[in-house]
């Protein structure tokens, strides 16, 4: 089997994947900033005493946990131009994977909030402190710290789920195995060529993970 | 460990017999123990392999195929597939044959054998109705057009040579994706085969996409099975001569792809 495996090409393919391969990790870093600032502004409201905005919360965080990615994805690609809303590639794809991945993290984060004593939110009243404060410099800093680790999980499931973008023709890593296959037919070298470069991405964000879980969580 | 000596014995020999009667058997061969040909098709491509209003497969090539079928005295089955997914799908033996609007281009000849062809076609280039490019001369003058084409398609190469100042946009699906990027503005104009274009086209709102009638090149369209797969490619290339003889394969190109006929019993 491998005596017809050719790397002889995969090398000429090589600058593609590179390209592919920054691209990707550029579009997931993106994607990834927006996740965490609505998975913290959607985490706030869902937790927040006015009804009205944990209602909110909850359908938009309900909404993306139960359809399927790429079904968001179409929708935003092919069905808002119909709607009036035409947005380009790349807006598509981060806002998309931003919205998607943002609904797992404000449920991440605020597992991190609930784990938190009551009493400590008590101590916070009785100290006289806002609500504001009381998020600001006793939970939020205790609770993000706790949840680090499964963020990072979340982050390489976004890398993972960037893949769905080469569908609306954005250049990036898959789409990169999917050219080379389909210029030379040679779907073995292609994809995992492809592998090989995810693989990489999740051994930094592995090793991003172990660095920040010695650095980050709030030990007391 | 004993056991484990004997279970890597007994796989290593299930391997050989396994790659042996494969090298040994033909395609053809293994059609008719089978009694099935398995066809690689798409089901994006109008009119040679689209599901019509009343979810039929049919379209020129998927006749086609089931008259090959019926010839060779077998049952059919249809894998569907992306455009720039059906090579693998017959390289990696899922298929038997390739039956689509495919180009011959000596890139895929490198990896796959194509039949004799049974028709000739060219790329075209279109944009919306009221695009102000009239010709191909327009466009190849132009500068910071984007252009699209199909992930996989001869079209891909062909507009990168003729107009090398455009920007590319490479769909991922069929020939509509094309056609949708147009209307939608994400493109100022797309390349594709001009039998599949014209078909396509014709499913949107009429008289919102302008077809430039010049054609880019001239190109054939042809089946492909393996390499490997010399007798099948022989009793395919047969096929069509005899229904180019017989008239059966006139016949089809007229009703599928020479005109909209079908579209009045298809829709």
């Amino acid at each position: 089997m491998l005596e017809t495996f050719n790397f002889r090409v995969i090398i000429e393919y090589l600058p593609l994947f590179q390209e592919g391969f920054l691209y990707t990790i550029w579009l997931s870093l993106a994607a990834l900033l927006g996740a965490l600032i609505i998975g913290i502004l959607a985490c706030i409201m869902r937790i927040s005493q006015s009804k009205l905005s944990a209602r909110i919360a909850i359908i938009y965080i309900e909404s993306m946990r139960s359809t399927p990615l790429l079904v968001q994805l179409y929708f935003f690609y092919f069905g808002l131009p119909s709607l009036g809303i035409l947005l380009s590639e790349v807006v598509t794809g981060i806002l998309v994977l931003s919205l998607n991945s943002g609904a797992y993290l404000a449920e991440i984060i605020r597992a991190g909030v609930q784990s938190i004593p009551p009493g400590q939110t008590e101590a916070g009243i009785a100290s006289g402190m806002t609500y504001y404060q009381r998020m600001r410099y006793i939970i939020m800093p205790q609770a993000l710290g706790l949840t680090v680790p499964p963020m990072l999980g979340q982050a390489i499931i976004l890398v993972k789920d960037s893949s769905l973008l080469s569908l609306i023709s954005i250049m990036e890593l898959t789409r990169a195995g999917q050219t080379f296959t389909s210029e030379r037919f040679m779907p073995a070298e292609a994809f995992l060529t492809t592998a090989v470069f995810y693989l990489i991405i999740f051994y930094l964000l592995k090793g991003f993970s172990i660095w920040s879980q010695k650095k980050l969580i709030y030990t007391g | 460990m004993k056991t484990r000596k004997l279970a890597t014995v007994f796989f290593s020999l299930f391997w050989i017999i396994s790659v042996t009667s494969t090298v040994l058997a033909s395609t053809l061969e293994d059609i008719m123990q089978r009694g099935v040909l398995r066809v690689a098709a798409q089901t994006q491509g109008p009119p040679f392999s689209f599901v019509n209003g009343k979810g039929e497969r049919t379209g020129s090539a998927v006749e086609l195929a089931r008259l090959m079928a019926k010839e060779m005295g077998v049952k059919i089955k249809f894998l569907n597939y992306d455009w720039d997914g059906l090579i693998p799908a017959l390289l990696s033996g899922k298929a038997d044959i390739l039956a689509a609007d495919m180009t011959p281009t000596l890139a895929r000849a490198m990896k796959i054998a194509f039949t004799t062809p049974f028709m000739y076609t060219g790329n075209v280039a279109f944009a919306k109705k009221d695009s102000p490019y009239r010709t191909l001369a327009d466009l190849k003058a132009a500068k910071n057009l984007t252009v699209a084409t199909l992930l996989g398609s001869a079209g891909t190469k062909v507009a990168a040579e003729t107009f090398p100042n455009a920007k590319q946009k490479v769909y991922k699906g069929g020939g509509p994706f094309l056609i949708d990027a147009v209307l939608k503005g994400r493109t100022d104009f797309a390349v594709n085969d001009s039998s599949a274009v014209y078909a396509q086209v014709s499913n949107f709102p009429p008289n919102s996409i302008k077809i430039i009638p010049e054609r880019i090149d001239k190109s054939p369209l042809a089946y492909a099975v393996r390499y490997d797969s010399p007798a099948l490619l022989s009793w395919m290339d047969l096929f069509f001569l005899h229904i180019k003889l017989d008239g059966r394969l006139d016949a089809n190109l007229d009703y599928w792809v020479n005109s909209l006929d079908w579209k009045n019993d298809h829709d």
